[in-house]
């Protein structure tokens, strides 16, 4: 290694923190506002701070150390054990400044005399003073621009959507079983990448993708499984004993213009310049998703007559995925550990999932997977359920 | 006065013990032209830590606490493998040598030439920031009319280097086989120490869990601001309060290193054996 290179390097590592700078100087307080400019006296049995109120964003604690032994102080979290900041090294007569980005909420200060034990604590209160307190200012930009990529996405994925279904219903209407069939699961996977987004305008959702076993009593089925059922007509004995009679050309022909019309609507809303889709309500989309994949997909429920379980399934992920990937600089800056959780279990299941197949060249027959493929699968859809889970209060928290 | 000395002395001690057994290595391997490289990287260190130290103290921007913490925990790993490095390169040699024989050491010095040079400047930036911010305090509270603080720690970085200038004069003595396994062993227990320090710091930064469970405390019998704990935490960074993790990273490597390190430098000894060195392993950490 050159000397050159060598002193780059040091350089490099000692300066890249200044990334992660706050202001030295608090903002201004209101007048009659409580300070942002603390100070604080430790002695050898008192830790006085002056004030136990501030408002919430950059606060500065001088430190002055008052007795005659080394102290510490700790800002500490409302558990009293997440250390929010500390300023060590704080030698008798000397002062030092604990610069800090705080949220609203309740805290602890401490000192520590002798650098011994948990210290001389007191409760501190941040008020709200409404500033918004995030890793950067820019955190509801870019939030602004994950809603902007997110229904880019679904304006993409519905125009997809609606073509796809239009041709899927002219063959179905046309009596072209086979060219219906072949087109069933690669059009639906448009519909499943979005569905959240399909469920927030109410009655859309259950029109047109109820199952058989979840209808309720007096509800008239309808939409993508009524007809995959005629497409793949059951045996009497899966029909729960009774014989299936196949749909009439006049009831073909309403089931799929019913669909067309429904999705149209769809398309309609999504397109609306009006329609917006919050962050909150694009990470608990993605955690929707994989519900939807571990209630319905895993258990092949979701496609019992035709199979194509795994469509879906890819479809639920890649939808997750994106509404995750728009929102991933967020998270990345608030909880770098979750992001790189989530990228590593988005990728093992979806390299899971790769080896039974993929929407271009066509997946496996849900009922062709050993238990213990399912297994595998549902293994990994909860290892990335749980981290998925927690993204909303990482999203709503900036 | 003395705690502002002590905490001078335990920083510098950090730093100056480890560039004192570099200048040592450096000196009785016949490489005085690779001395001005390593001063250099100690110079650099310490500019850059000063000048940093003085913008984060009178300049518009502070470090947050995070990434302060993340610095040092990085840089204490860093400096681990590079340590771990040297020691085994140590070992190797050591176990070639001839207990008097003036060896001229091979071109595998010539590789190790950046790698001292990244050492000493780790050494210093590691807790140079640290330090620097302290200093800096000193300095402003100068200003204010007390420089009681900042005569104490000067004091006590200068005895930190009196020290290593000692340890440096000793280890020169020895001859060139007992020098390597030595200090070898002495620098095992060094980096031990400061990988489990750069753990806590990654604990404090919330990079890494388990700060708050801690393996033992015994801050109530040696009080952490004590000269006799200063001492214990200079050298070996040796915490009277020790998380379960950083236990753990501490047991692990030395268990690992000094097994390899001992079997490599006295296994198959053709010279006479030194004295055990876990005696002196269990001696220093106690």
């Amino acid at each position: 290694m050159s000397r050159s290179r060598v002193g780059a390097l040091a350089l490099v590592a000692l300066v890249l923190p200044l990334a992660a700078c706050v202001d030295n100087d608090p903002g201004p307080a209101a007048s009659g506002a409580p300070e942002r400019a603390l100070t604080v006296s430790s002695t050898q049995d008192a830790c006085d701070v002056s004030s136990a109120t501030a408002p919430s964003g950059t606060l500065t604690f001088a430190v002055t150390n008052d007795g005659s032994d080394v102290t510490e102080f700790y800002l500490l979290g409302e558990d009293g054990l997440r250390v929010v900041s500390e300023v060590e090294n704080i030698g008798p007569g000397l002062t030092r400044d604990l610069v800090v980005q705080v949220r609203p909420g309740t805290y602890y200060t401490a000192c520590k005399p002798g650098m011994v034990g948990d210290g001389i604590r007191a409760e501190f209160t941040v008020t709200d003073s409404g500033e918004a307190v995030g890793p950067t200012g820019d955190a509801a930009e870019q939030l602004a621009a994950a809603e902007d990529q997110y229904v880019a996405y679904v304006k993409d994925q519905v125009g997809a959507l609606i073509a796809g279904t239009q041709e899927f219903a002219d063959a179905y209407k046309a009596g072209d079983d086979e060219k219906a069939r072949e087109l069933y699961a690669a059009t639906r996977v448009h519909w499943e990448r979005v569905e959240p987004v399909a469920e927030s305008f109410g009655d859309l959702d259950p029109l047109t993708d109820a199952r058989e076993a979840d209808l309720e009593d007096g509800q008239t089925w309808s939409g993508w499984h009524y007809i995959e059922k005629d497409l793949w007509p059951p045996l009497a004995a899966d029909n729960g004993g009774t014989e299936y009679v196949p749909l009439t050309d006049a009831e073909r022909t309403k089931a799929a213009d019913d669909l067309v019309g429904w999705t149209q609507d769809l398309v309609d809303q999504v397109n609306d310049p009006a329609f917006t889709f919050e962050a909150f309500q694009i990470s608990n989309g993605a955690k929707e998703l994989l519900d939807e994949v571990a209630t319905g997909k895993v258990t092949g429920e979701e496609e019992i007559w035709s199979h194509t379980d795994l469509w879906d399934f890819q479809a639920n992920v890649d939808g997750a995925r994106l509404a995750y990937e728009v929102l991933e600089d967020v998270v990345e800056e608030a909880d770098p550990d979750l992001a790189a959780t989530l990228t590593e279990r988005f990728a093992a299941l979806e390299g899971l999932l790769a080896e039974h197949g993929s929407v271009e060249e066509g997946f496996t027959s849900y009922d062709e997977l050993t238990a213990q493929q399912v297994k595998e699968l549902s293994t990994a859809v909860d290892a990335l359920s749980e981290p998925l889970s927690r993204l909303t209060a990482v999203v709503t928290g900036v | 006065m003395v705690a502002n000395f002590l905490i001078g002395l335990r920083e510098g001690l950090e730093a100056a013990l480890v560039v004192s057994i570099l200048v040592a290595y450096l000196v009785k391997t016949g490489r005085r032209d690779l001395l001005p490289a390593l001063w250099g990287g100690v110079a650099v260190a310490g500019g850059v830590s000063l000048a940093f130290g003085a913008l984060l103290t009178f300049g518009p921007k502070g470090l947050s606490f995070e990434a302060q913490e993340a610095i040092g925990g990085t840089l204490s790993i860093v400096a681990v493998g590079l340590i771990t490095w040297m020691i085994f390169w140590m070992a190797k040699t050591a176990r070639h040598l001839k207990a008097d024989l003036q060896h001229k050491l091979d071109d595998a010095i010539a590789a190790g030439k950046g790698a001292v040079v990244v050492m000493a400047l780790l050494a210093v930036g590691r807790e140079g920031l640290e330090t620097a911010l302290f200093l800096w305090a000193g300095a402003q509270a100068t200003s204010t009319g007390t420089s009681a603080p900042l005569v104490g720690a000067a004091l006590g970085i200068a005895v930190s280097v009196v020290a290593a200038w000692l340890m440096y004069r000793g280890a020169v003595r020895l001859d060139l086989r007992r020098f390597f396994a030595w200090t070898g062993l002495f620098l095992v227990l060094v980096a031990a120490g400061v990988l489990s320090y750069g753990v806590h710091d990654l604990q404090e930064a919330g990079i890494l869990p388990g700060l708050s469970s801690l393996a033992f405390d015994v801050s109530a019998s040696i009080p952490p601001s004590s000269w006799y704990a200063t001492l214990a935490k200079g050298i070996f960074n040796f915490t009277p309060a020790t998380t379960w993790l950083q236990l753990v990273a501490w047991t692990a490597y030395v268990s690992v290193v000094l097994t390899v390190f001992v079997r490599t430098t006295w296994g198959r000894s053709p010279a006479p054996k030194p004295t055990a060195p876990a005696a002196v392993a269990s001696a220093a950490t106690s």
